[in-house]
C-alpha cells in the first residue's frame, strides 16, 4: 500500500509525560431506564496498560464502546492524547488510532489476514488519495505488511491463510495485528482470555507487555484478576455504572479486596426464605462432559439436587452455565455423564426430561416463548393434546382460553388476555407467562437461568416466590446465574462454576463477597492465608457432599 | 387488573397495523374466533394488508393501462366478465382456482413450520405423471375405484418427488429452497423426455400423452364447462387443513415454525415436522398434478404445471397461511388468469397485463412485509452459501449432521 503503514515503535506520544493518552470525564450513558455508566472518570497513561474490572453489566463494555466510538456518551467530556475527542462511531475511533479489539471478534470470515488487512483500512484525511480502480486484494504490499508486523511483534500470523482456518488465540493475534497495521495509537482488548487456554492466556500478556513497552497504552478488559496481576499497570473497577475504585497500583493492591469491591455487599439480611425440608435426591447429574465451540463447556461436573432444595450455580458468564442448563434438561447431549430424575435417566432426550416433571426457565427468554403466539397458545404448549384442553386431536379452544386466563392470572400476568400477542407483554410479564407454563404444575426439577434478571422489584419477588414455592411443594430446584443477589437470595446451598469445572462448593451461610469474589475470579480460597492468589486452574473441588 | 395497569407496555414490532381494517373485505375471513386465538404472521401477511395490496396494484394497472392508451375500465370490465361472466367463465375461474388452491395449502403448512418450498412446480409434474401411471393401470377398473386410486397415485408421486429434498433437508441441513428448484428442473426434464419419448402419443405433432382412461378421468360439474369434478376436492382440502390449524399436532408444527428452539426444549421432534412437512406440500401438489391430468386436461403436456407450483406459494403468502386466506387468494389469481386471457380475446388487451397487475399485488407486499422478506432472504443466502460450503467440504469430513449456527 501506500508509504503511509505506521510503523509499531515511535507514535506514542513521547516526551511530556503528562499528557494522557486518554481521558474522560463525567461519562454518563443510559440505555433506557437503565443507567449502564454513571459520571464515569477514567483516564490513560501512555505506556501503560489499564485494567477495568467489574461485574457482568458493570459498564465495562459500556465505556469501552464509547472509548472506541461504537456509542456516543449522553454527558462527559473526552480527550485523546490531549486534543479533544468526540467520536460519532466507530470509523472515527479508528481513524482516530482507537482499536477496539472484542470478544467477538470482527475479522472477515472467509478471507485472508492480509486481505483482512485491506478491506476496511480506514481511510485518514489527507493521506489516501482517491483512486478510481477498486482496490486489490492480496496484494504483495499486504501480504509484506502482515510478514513485517508478525516478526516485529513475534507472532506467527500467516498472512495467506483465510481467517477461519486459523485458531481462535491467533485469530485474536491477527486481529491485533491488524488495527495496528491500520495505524492504532491506543488499544481496548475487551475480555481477551474469555476463551483462551493457559498457554495462549501467556502469549496475550507477554504480547500486551510488549505493545506497551513500544508504547501502545492498553485499556484491558477482564475479571480474571491472576491475570490482571501479571500485566496491568493500573487498576479500576466498576460497578453497576459507577467507578468502585479509580486507578489504584496494581503491584501496591490487595487483589482479595478488589475481588470484594466487583462482587460489592451480598444482601443476606433481606432474605425471607422459608423453611424447606430436605426429601429425597430428585435431581442426578453424575461426571458431565460437554466440548463447547465458545468457551469452556463442561468438564466433569456433578451435581444432586434433594426435594426441597435450591441449588445456586454461580459463575462468570460463559463458563458453562448454559451448557449446564441444557444438559440437565435433557436438551444438549452430553458427551459423557447423565441425568437422572427420580431415578430415571434423561440424559439428552427433552420429551424423557418433561415427562419426568423438568421444568425450564431459560435465560434467553425468546427461547422460551412463541412471541407470535398468543398468550392462551403460550400456556397450553406444555400440554396440548392432554385431556380438557383436546379431543380427538382437535383443540377445545374455550377450554384452552378459560385455563389460560385463570392460569394468567394466577400468576400475576398483566393484562391476563388470553388473545393477547404474547410479545407484545413486558419483559416482567412474559417471563412470569414463562413460569406460569412451566410451573404450573408443580415441576420434580426446576432449572432457572437467570430468572430474576432484568425484571423489576416485583415481577422479581413474584418470580423469587414461585421458586420458593416450587421447593417447598417437593420440587429440587437450580438456580444459575451470575448475579450472587439473585442467588443468595434465593439458593440454600452454592456451587461455583469455573472454567467448565465445579471450583467450589459451600452451604449460603458462607457465601461472602470475599470468598465468592475470588473464586469466581479465578483465584483459590484458602481463608487461612493472606497471600493465597495462586490461579486455581487446577482447581481442586470442594468436598463433594 | 389492579395496581399496575402500566405493566403491559406493547412492545410489538407494529406487525399487527391493518390487522382488522379491511380483514372481511376478501370475502375470506368470517372465522373471527380463529383469529383471535391464531395470531399467525410470521412469514405470512395479514389479510388487510392483502387486500390493501389488491387494491393498489388494481389503481397502479389502471395508470398503466391508461398510460398504453387502453381504457381501463373497459380492461376491469372484460376481466370480470372473462372470469364471472356467464357458467363458462366461473368454471374457467374455479377450475384455475383449485389447483392454486391446493398448492397454496401444501405451501402454507410448510411454511407455518418454517420450511419455505418451491418444489411445488415438480412435484406437480411428477402427480401428473402418477394420474397417467394410475390410468394406464386402472383401465379397465370401475371409476369409483379408479377415481380415488389416481388421486392417491398423484400423491404419492408428489411426495416421492420431495423425499430426497426433505431428507436432505431433516438430517443433513441441505437448504430446501435450493434442492426444491433444483428437482423442479428435474421434473421439467423428466417430463419433455417422456413426452417427446415413451409416452408420446404415435400420431401428434406437439409432444403430449395419449388422453387418460375414461375410467380415471373427473366428469364436468356443469354442462359445456371447464369445470371439473375435482373442484369438489379442494373443498375437502381447504376443509381439512382447516381442522389441521386446529390440531394439536398442528399446533407442534405452528410452534416449531415459529420458535424451534422452545419446540426442542418440550421435546417436540424438528426433524419429523420438517420432514412430514415437507411431504405434505408434496403430496397436495401432487394432488395438484392430478387434478391438472385427470380434470382439466385430461392428458399430459410439458407445460402442464404452468405455473401454478410458483403461485401456489404467493397464494400461501396473500391467504396468510390460513384456510379461508388461501381459498379467496386463490380465486383472485384464477379470476386474473381467467379473465386477462378472456380480455386479450375480446379487447385485443394482451393478457400479459394481467400478470402485470399479479405482480403488482406481489410487489405490494413485499413493500409492506420488506423487513420480513429481507429476513426470509438473508436466511436463505444464508443457509444457500453454508449448503454450498458444506458440499464443498463434503469430501472431507464426511458430511457433519449439525445445523450450523450463524455467529
Amino acid at each position: 500500500m501506500s508509504g503511509s503503514s505506521p510503523a509499531i515503535a515511535g507514535e506514542g506520544s513521547a516526551g511530556d509525560g503528562a499528557t494522557l493518552a486518554f481521558e474522560g470525564v463525567g461519562v454518563s450513558r443510559a440505555f433506557g431506564a437503565t443507567q449502564a455508566l454513571d459520571r464515569v472518570d477514567f483516564d490513560l497513561r501512555p505506556g501503560e496498560i489499564h485494567a477495568l474490572v467489574g461485574e457482568n453489566g458493570a459498564g465495562k463494555s459500556t465505556l469501552a464502546k464509547i472509548v472506541a466510538g461504537t456509542l456516543r456518551a449522553d454527558s462527559g467530556t473526552l480527550r485523546l492524547f490531549g486534543e479533544p475527542y468526540s467520536p460519532r462511531r466507530r470509523s472515527d475511533g479508528s481513524a482516530a488510532g482507537v482499536a477496539h479489539v472484542r470478544q467477538q471478534l470482527s475479522l472477515v470470515r472467509g478471507l485472508t489476514v492480509a486481505q483482512n488487512i485491506e478491506l476496511g483500512r480506514p481511510r485518514r484525511s489527507g493521506s489516501a488519495a482517491w483512486r478510481p480502480w477498486p482496490r486489490v486484494f492480496n496484494s504483495r504490499e499486504a501480504r509484506a505488511e502482515v510478514e513485517r508486523l508478525a516478526a516485529e511483534l513475534d507472532l506467527s500470523v500467516p498472512a495467506d491463510r483465510i481467517v477461519d482456518d486459523l485458531p481462535l488465540a491467533v485469530r485474536q493475534q491477527a486481529e491485533i495485528l491488524i488495527s495496528l497495521a491500520w495505524g492504532a495509537r491506543l488499544l481496548i482488548l475487551d475480555e481477551p482470555s474469555s476463551a483462551l487456554g493457559p498457554l495462549e492466556t501467556e502469549a496475550l500478556i507477554s504480547l500486551c507487555l510488549r505493545l506497551r513497552d513500544e508504547g501502545k497504552p492498553i485499556i484491558y478488559i477482564s475479571h480474571r484478576l491472576p491475570e490482571l496481576a501479571e500485566l496491568a499497570d493500573r487498576l479500576t473497577v466498576l460497578r453497576q455504572g459507577r467507578v468502585v475504585t479509580s486507578g489504584t497500583d496494581v503491584a501496591a493492591a490487595d487483589l482479595r479486596r478488589i475481588a470484594e469491591l466487583m462482587v460489592g455487599d451480598i444482601s443476606l439480611l433481606e432474605v425471607r426464605r422459608p423453611d424447606l425440608e430436605l426429601g429425597e435426591v430428585r435431581l442426578e447429574a453424575d461426571g458431565l462432559r460437554l466440548a463447547a465451540e465458545h468457551g469452556p463447556g463442561l468438564r466433569d461436573v456433578s451435581l444432586t439436587v434433594r426435594a426441597g432444595e435450591i441449588v445456586g450455580v454461580v459463575g462468570v458468564a460463559g463458563n458453562g452455565q448454559e451448557e449446564l442448563a441444557g444438559v440437565l434438561t435433557g436438551q444438549l447431549r452430553p458427551d459423557a455423564g447423565t441425568v437422572r430424575i427420580d431415578g430415571i435417566e434423561v440424559t439428552n432426550s427433552p420429551a424423557a426430561a418433561i415427562g419426568a416433571g423438568v421444568a425450564l426457565l431459560p435465560e434467553d427468554r425468546t427461547a422460551g416463548l412463541a412471541a407470535e403466539f398468543t398468550l392462551a397458545e403460550n400456556l397450553i404448549a406444555r400440554r396440548v393434546a392432554d385431556a380438557p384442553f383436546a379431543r380427538l386431536g382437535v383443540r377445545l379452544r374455550a377450554a384452552v382460553r378459560r385455563h389460560a386466563r385463570a392460569l394468567a392470572e394466577r400468576f400475576d400476568v398483566r393484562p391476563p388476555e388470553p388473545a393477547l400477542r404474547a410479545g407484545s407483554l413486558s419483559g416482567g410479564n412474559q417471563q412470569k407467562l414463562m413460569a406460569a407454563r412451566e410451573m404450573e404444575r408443580n415441576p420434580a426439577v426446576l432449572v432457572a437461568a437467570g430468572p430474576t434478571k432484568g425484571l423489576d422489584p416485583h415481577a422479581g419477588r413474584a418470580i423469587r416466590d414461585r421458586c420458593f414455592e416450587t421447593a417447598r411443594r417437593g420440587g429440587a430446584v437450580v438456580i444459575i446465574s451470575a448475579d450472587l443477589d439473585e442467588v443468595a437470595e434465593l439458593a440454600q446451598r452454592v456451587v461455583v462454576l469455573s472454567g467448565g469445572r465445579v471450583t467450589d462448593r459451600f452451604g449460603v451461610e458462607e457465601m461472602t463477597s470475599a470468598r465468592l469474589g475470588a473464586v469466581m475470579a479465578g483465584l483459590a480460597w484458602d481463608p487461612g492465608s493472606e497471600a493465597g492468589l495462586s490461579p486455581a486452574g487446577s482447581g481442586a473441588p470442594g468436598a463433594t457432599p | 387488573m389492579s395496581t399496575d395497569a402500566g405493566d403491559a407496555t406493547p412492545t410489538g414490532s407494529g406487525d399487527t397495523t391493518g390487522h382488522g381494517s379491511g380483514a372481511g373485505g376478501l370475502g375470506g375471513d368470517t372465522d373471527g374466533a380463529l383469529r383471535a386465538d391464531t395470531t399467525f404472521e410470521r412469514a405470512t401477511i395479514s389479510l388487510g394488508t392483502s387486500l390493501l395490496a389488491v387494491v393498489g396494484a388494481l389503481g397502479l394497472g389502471a395508470i398503466i393501462l391508461a398510460g398504453s392508451g387502453q381504457n381501463p375500465l373497459t380492461a376491469y370490465g372484460a376481466i370480470i366478465v372473462g372470469s364471472f361472466g356467464d357458467w363458462f367463465a366461473i368454471g374457467e375461474t374455479l377450475a384455475r382456482a383449485a389447483p392454486l388452491a391446493v398448492v397454496g395449502i401444501g405451501a402454507a403448512i410448510a411454511l407455518r413450520a418454517g420450511v419455505i418450498t418451491i418444489g411445488a412446480q415438480g412435484q406437480l409434474i411428477a402427480g401428473s405423471l402418477g394420474a397417467l401411471c394410475a390410468g394406464f393401470v386402472l383401465r379397465d377398473v370401475p371409476s369409483g375405484v379408479a377415481l380415488p386410486l389416481a388421486a392417491v397415485a398423484g400423491a404419492l408421486f408428489g411426495m416421492v418427488w420431495v423425499l430426497i429434498p426433505a431428507l436432505l433437508r431433516a438430517h443433513l441441513n441441505v437448504n430446501e429452497i435450493l434442492s426444491t428448484l433444483l428437482f423442479n428442473e428435474f421434473a421439467f426434464l423428466l417430463m419433455a423426455y417422456l413426452l417427446n419419448g415413451p409416452l408420446k402419443e404415435p400420431k401428434a405433432i406437439t409432444p403430449k400423452s395419449e388422453p387418460l382412461p375414461d375410467s380415471v378421468v373427473l366428469g364436468d360439474l356443469v354442462a359445456s364447462t371447464r369445470l371439473h369434478a375435482g373442484v369438489l376436492a379442494v373443498v375437502v382440502i381447504v376443509a381439512l387443513f382447516g381442522l389441521w390449524t386446529r390440531s394439536t399436532m398442528g399446533y407442534r408444527y405452528d410452534l416449531f415454525g415459529e420458535n424451534p428452539r422452545l419446540a426442542h426444549s418440550l421435546g417436540i421432534p424438528g426433524r419429523r415436522i420438517i420432514l412430514n412437512s415437507l411431504l405434505i406440500s408434496g403430496a397436495l401438489a401432487g394432488l395438484a398434478g392430478w387434478l391438472q391430468a385427470a380434470g382439466l386436461l385430461q392428458r399430459l403436456f410439458v407445460d402442464i404445471a404452468e405455473e401454478i407450483g410458483f403461485f401456489g406459494l404467493v397464494v400461501a403468502m396473500l391467504g396468510g397461511a390460513r384456510p379461508l386466506g388461501i381459498l379467496a387468494a386463490a380465486l383472485l389469481v384464477g379470476t386474473l388468469q381467467a379473465g386477462g386471457l378472456h380480455m386479450q380475446a375480446t379487447e385485443g388487451i394482451p393478457a400479459s397485463l394481467s400478470d402485470v397487475i399479479q405482480a403488482l399485488i406481489l410487489l405490494g407486499f413485499a413493500v409492506r412485509y420488506a423487513p420480513q422478506i429481507a429476513a426470509i432472504a438473508r436466511r436463505a443466502v444464508r443457509s444457500v452459501s453454508e449448503t454450498l460450503g458444506a458440499v464443498a467440504a463434503w469430501g472431507g469430513t464426511g458430511g457433519g449432521r449439525k445445523r450450523p449456527e450463524a455467529s
